[in-house]
């Protein structure tokens, strides 16, 4: 969700500290600029359509396809991943130039796969510029790629959405379809989600909450035939991070009752909740409505201290009296943070709780930032 | 006693210090000019390859394509449809900037992480006191979004004076681009970068008009990955191919192997001849002390204590002379360089030298050399000296006499290592090395033959002497032959000095007309239109070929093709009716070879390239094409002067069907008759200006510029030998006053005898002259065979060559006379010295 925040807010802090310029801060530097004349901005809601807002908007500064999800091998043993592309406007113009290579996109691609049984946790990056075929994203068919990974529509007009991930480092690989579950939900009013007081400072944002996913995960040179549930966030906008925010704690949760919650809560650099905090309640049929900070709590129960440096939340108990609900999240396994371009904490989580006096569990994403520099 | 025995020596040194000094010049010399070029090879050689290694970077293989490089579809495929990351594009080029030859590096900062530090570090230094150093996201963001932006090392940006910020103009095929220098960068990386402008990829496809072309993939493989280089083989097309990183430099670097080595065979020319001088120095100075030596040995000193005496004496000198030859070398290097830098970058590969600093191996090779060379050179007088009967040690006569036993065996020993010499060339094939060494034995076996030749000249001279010059000039030349051991080395010295000068200088003389011969049949069109590297604009080709006057126009390509086997010129001709006669066919039927060269899948090939590939009419060529692998049959092979020699000639018509590259990179007009080519050029230039910068020549003005290129290559042969007839003159002088010096008593005497100084200072200079006609005499015909041997065996070893020896009769003449006059100089000082000295003096010192 806020991940275009995420990384702005890091990337600023990041090119600061580092003089010594190594390929990481770098990237971080070139994304951190922090004008965005030029750039539109999202004061109104929009009218979206799909699949076409599937698609890119190359105007906005910034945006992404978000997909995480938890999976489980025929033989149980489960697996968590994230795989993210990101899309960046480095000016509000296309430079115009007699060779394909010439841009003003470049993408950056996360992917990670957290081994809960094997308590290991793989994480890979990508970048490049959107230009000749090596990244970029289109709309029809929707397609979305860097070097060899990829999210695409497999085009075959079903009513719902049907997608196939591919993604592949040395270590480890992931082939899966997706099939959406769920319509696609409107975060925030409209889909215009405000991250703060600012005029400007907010982003267009709408998930698919639950996707079921089929297919082949590796890692090393062992293979397993995997299916679960996995979610997408699409974001874009041309905004960063307010001054006195200094991160947040984002939830993606999807509950055996067929329910799915969304909820993040934006730290201020003084350790309070801002205002701009909140979510999005979806349940088994697919209606949603938004959910008010005031409507939920979260209390942190453990944390993990991440071994470079800087201490992380490591289980919450959730509340939202609305729906009657109260949930216990912990991380399947404590380390999985990401060391890409930019420092964070993402990773699955498992659930138990009550619904209404009966038990629900279930299984979702948690990501962390603004904890480590 | 041995101590007082050193001292003694020592002593006697002190006592003539000009003796010593001129040893100590003779070695430092040849030392110097040895390490001189040596620095100036190693040092271009250096700086080419730490060049190629940051710019290679990590990567251990190279994706390489036909004349137009690699088709960027495939670098995308590469990583999209099978995933490879370790592999960065590369479009590479040049531009001029301010007249300045600059290496474009157009590069994509997304991808050089894998391979490549320097530009994931494109930092920026303040290159003045005013402008703010840019922040590095800027510079990575500008590189991204902003056309012409660029980075530049700090000393490159501050010899083209250009600032951190500021825009700048770059010259392309022709066509002029705004750029803008982002930064610099930072010191460690800086000599290594001079001269590479660093761009985004983007920039450098606009800019070398090379849209969707790589001019090559790098790709790292890690060691022994065989399956990822057995990959990326599968999956290339038929035009491309992967070389490892390393051996593609080796055989760039190796281009200028022939003429690196021809340099170092000329330094050594500087310290054989600095040999003799040393012999010289080292052979006078024991006869000097002859007496000294007697009496040593009268007193109990063993012959191996004066041999041991002599020898360390030697090398102490030889140490001391080496040490400043070193120093000398160092600072000679420096000028040196730029020339041979400068023959590097014409013809070779860009090479940017901005550090010249001896390595410890070639001092060491210098201290060897100067050491060694002294120890050598003193051997036979140290023998000699340790051989002396301590009664007859005293005696000059003994000497002259003995040396005079000894002619014939030298001579014989001589014309032995001519044999020696003559069976080497014959023997060794074509090899480069061996031809050299096979021209230093022909010139040790001659200097052993002069001794003789000059006894029996002098024998012959004298009584003609007599008769001309009366007693004083009969004793002038006859002291020449009864004092051989001193004469006989200064006239060897001299000799082989001079012989060099008429062996280059014709070898010189007959490439130079020979390949003015080969530019005036070459340049057969009237007019030539184009530019070093790029192509032309076809509209503006059209618009030049309907200039009025111009009857019909060729086009030519030269494409560089590149394999295993290192890099070859490939040149595309559309010929125009009177371009045929403009080619050269070696032992071949012209009407049989144009109609297959227009019609079949054959080429031509340069004699350079047959020599070097020992091909010949009928054997094929094998060649990567858009359709894979193609033979292309020789049908004849063709003169070519062109450095670059080895290169295959096309029809364009074949050139098309084969490779789709359709630049042109020159045009040449053909004028009807009656039309002024200046006109015609002046309107060329008008239909030009302002749409592409092509140089425009007359085919008389393109004969003078390639001339004046191949002069300017010379330069260096110049300097070097020049610095052997130095050493050569140090010797002369030397050697006269040495001669003086011994003289003095006999010179007192001819005084007391009533011979006025100036009678006594013409005989000595008449003494010199003769030395120097018969050096100059000796010298024409070793240098007539040094000639030969450059021309038929060094050249063609080194080029492949064939030239056409003319011998220019003033080149003789002007050796002889130049002999003459060196040795006069250098018999002034000694002839006005000897007139100078008081008689009286003379004999009781004696």
């Amino acid at each position: 969700m806020l991940r275009t925040g995420l990384l702005l807010a890091f990337l600023a802090t990041v090119a600061a500290a580092h003089a010594d310029l190594d390929e990481r801060s770098q990237l971080s530097a070139l994304l951190s600029a922090a004008d965005n004349i030029g750039f539109p901005t999202v004061t109104e809601p929009r009218a979206f359509e799909f699949p076409r807002d599937h698609g890119p908007h190359p105007e906005y500064r910034n945006e992404w396809w978000y997909i995480t999800g938890n999976l489980a091998a025929d033989s149980g043993r489960h697996f968590g991943f994230e795989l993210t592309v990101f899309r960046f406007a480095l000016t509000p113009d296309l430079p115009a130039s007699d060779s394909a290579w010439r841009t003003n996109q470049v993408f950056i691609a996360h992917f990670a796969i957290t081994d809960t049984d094997g308590e290991e946790f793989y994480v890979a990056e990508r970048y490049s510029r959107g230009a000749v075929g090596l990244a970029g994203a289109e709309t029809e068919p929707f397609r979305v790629w860097i070097d060899d990974w990829e999210i695409a529509a497999i085009d075959d007009n079903r009513e719902r959405e049907r997608w196939r991930l591919r993604a592949a480092d040395d270590d480890f690989a992931l082939d899966l379809d997706l099939a959406a579950v769920k319509q696609p939900v409107l975060n925030g009013i409209d889909g215009l989600s405000q991250k703060s007081a600012e005029p400007g400072n907010a982003s267009y944002y709408y998930s698919i909450t639950r996707w079921q996913s089929d297919g082949r995960l590796r890692i090393g040179e062992q293979e397993f035939g995997v299916s679960g549930l996995s979610w997408l966030d699409r974001e874009w906008s041309s905004s960063a991070l307010a001054a006195d925010q200094q991160g947040w704690d984002w939830f993606a949760l999807q509950l055996s009752d067929g329910s799915d919650i969304m909820f993040y809560n934006l730290r201020k650099t003084d350790g309070a909740q801002d205002t701009h905090s909140g979510g999005t309640w979806v349940p088994a049929s697919g209606d949603s409505r938004h959910i008010d900070r005031d409507e939920i709590s979260v209390t942190v129960t453990a944390t993990w201290d991440s071994p470079e440096g800087g201490t992380y939340p490591a289980g919450w108990d959730l509340r939202l009296d609305s729906e009657d609900l109260v949930l216990s999240v912990t991380p399947v396994i404590d380390d999985q943070e990401l060391f890409t371009t930019v420092r964070y904490w993402e990773g699955a989580v498992e659930i138990r709780g009550t619904r209404a006096g009966t038990e629900v569990s279930g299984r979702g994403y948690v990501e962390l930032t603004g904890y480590a520099e | 006693m041995i101590a007082a025995v050193y001292r003694a020596n020592f002593n006697y040194l002190l006592r003539h210090p000009w003796q010593l000094a001129l040893s100590v010049l003779g070695i430092s010399i040849g030392v110097a000019v040895i390490i001189a070029v040596d620095l100036a090879n190693d040092s271009s050689r250096k700086a080419f390859l730490l060049s190629m290694d940051t710019i290679t970077g990590q990567a251990t293989h190279q994706v390489i394509g036909g004349p137009r490089g690699v088709d960027e579809t495939l670098y995308v495929q590469l990583r999209r449809q099978y995933g490879i990351r370790s592999i960065a594009p590369v479009v590479e080029g040049y531009v001029s900037v301010n007249d300045t030859s600059l290496q474009v590096l157009g590069v994509d900062l997304f991808a050089e992480q894998e391979l490549r530090s320097f530009t994931s570090q494109l930092s920026s230094e303040q290159s003045s006191g005013q402008s703010e150093p840019a922040a590095p996201e800027t510079v990575f963001r500008n590189m991204l979004t902003l056309p012409g932006a660029a980075v530049l090392s700090a000393p490159t940006a501050r010899m083209l004076g250009i600032e951190t910020g500021e825009r700048f103009d770059v010259v392309a095929a022709g066509t002029r681009h705004s750029a803008i220098l982002l930064g610099t960068y930072g010191a460690a990386d800086t000599q290594s970068l001079d001269n590479v402008l660093t761009v985004d990829i983007a920039t450098a496809q606009a800019w070398l008009g090379l849209a969707n072309r790589l001019s090559r993939i790098d790709v790292r493989i890690a060691d022994g990955d065989a399956r990822l280089l057995s990959e990326i083989s599968g999956l290339l097309p038929g035009d491309t191919t992967i070389l490892p990183a390393a051996a593609r430099t080796r055989t760039t670097a190796e281009m200028s192997a022939a003429f690196m080595t021809n340099l170092t065979a000329m330094s050594l020319l500087a310290l054989l001849v600095g040999l003799f001088l040393i012999y010289n120095s080292v052979s006078f100075s024991v006869l000097q002390r002859r007496r000294l030596i007697g009496i040593l040995r009268a007193l109990g000193t063993t012959r191996r204590q004066v041999f041991g005496i002599i020898l360390i004496e030697t090398a102490a000198i030889g140490l001391i002379a080496a040490l400043l030859g070193v120093g000398l070398g160092a600072w000679l290097g420096g000028k040196l360089l730029g020339l041979v830098s400068q023959s590097i970058n014409d013809f070779y590969f860009r090479v940017s030298v901005t550090e010249v600093a001896p390595s410890v191996f070639a001092i060491g090779k210098g201290l060897v050399a100067g050491v060694g060379a002294a120890l050598f050179a003193a051997m036979v007088p140290a023998i000699e000296a340790s051989s002396y009967q301590p009664r007859l040690a005293m005696t000059r006569s003994f000497l002259e006499q003995q040396t005079r036993r000894l002619l014939p065996f030298v001579a014989l020993a001589g014309t032995a290592i001519i044999v020696l010499a003559f069976l080497v060339l014959g023997s060794s094939g074509r090899n480069l090395v061996a031809g050299l060494v096979s021209v230093f034995l022909l010139i040790l076996g001659f200097a052993l033959c002069v001794p003789l030749g000059v006894k029996a000249s002098t024998a012959w001279l004298a009584p003609l002497a007599r008769r001309l010059g009366g007693v004083w000039g009969g004793l002038a030349v006859s002291g020449i032959g009864s004092s051989l051991s001193r004469t006989a080395v200064a006239i060897v010295a001299l000799a082989v000095a001079v012989s060099a000068t008429i062996g280059v200088s014709i070898m010189v003389d007959s490439f130079r007309g020979s390949v003015s011969d080969w530019l005036q049949k070459t340049l057969q069109a009237d007019i030539y239109a184009g530019m070093q590297r790029g192509s032309m604009q076809p509209d503006l080709i059209r618009d030049l070929s309907q200039v009025a006057g111009v009857a019909a126009i060729s086009t030519s390509r030269r494409a560089s093709y590149e394999d295993a086997s290192g890099s070859t010129q490939i040149r595309a001709l559309q010929m125009a009716p009177g371009s045929y006669s403009g080619i050269e066919l070696l032992d071949a039927e012209p009407a049989r070879v144009w109609p297959a060269f227009e019609q079949d899948d054959a080429l031509l090939v340069s004699e350079p390239y047959a020599y070097r590939n020992n091909v010949a009419p009928g054997d094929t060529v094998m060649l990567r094409t858009a359709a894979g692998e193609v033979a292309f049959e020789i049908i004849a092979v063709y003169q070519s002067y062109d450095i670059n020699g080895s290169s295959l000639l096309m029809s364009r018509a074949t050139y098309d069907r084969h490779f789709a590259d359709p630049g042109v990179d020159s045009i040449g007009l053909y004028l009807a008759d009656g039309v002024n080519a200046d006109d015609v050029i002046e309107a060329m230039k008008a239909i030009s200006a302002g749409r592409q910068e092509i140089l425009i020549n007359s085919n008389v003005r393109i004969r003078d510029l390639s001339l004046e290129v191949f002069d300017r290559t010379f330069i260096i042969t110049d300097v070097l030998y020049w610095l052997a007839i130095g050493v050569a003159f140090i010797g002369i002088l030397g050697a006269m006053l040495a001669l003086q010096l011994e003289r003095a008593r006999e010179l007192a005497t001819l005084r007391a005898l009533g011979m006025t100084p100036l009678q006594l200072g013409s005989m000595i200079t008449l003494q010199t002259s003769v030395i120097g006609l018969l050096s100059g005499l000796a010298a024409i015909p070793l240098g007539l065979v040094m000639a030969y041997v450059l021309i038929e065996v060094i050249n063609r070893r080194a080029f492949g060559w064939q030239i056409d020896m003319s011998i220019a009769p003033e080149i003789l003449l002007s050796a002889v006379l130049f002999a003459i006059v060196a040795a006069l100089l250098a018999g002034l000082y000694p002839a006005w010295h000897a007139a100078q000295s008081r008689p009286a003096l003379a004999m009781r010192e004696e």
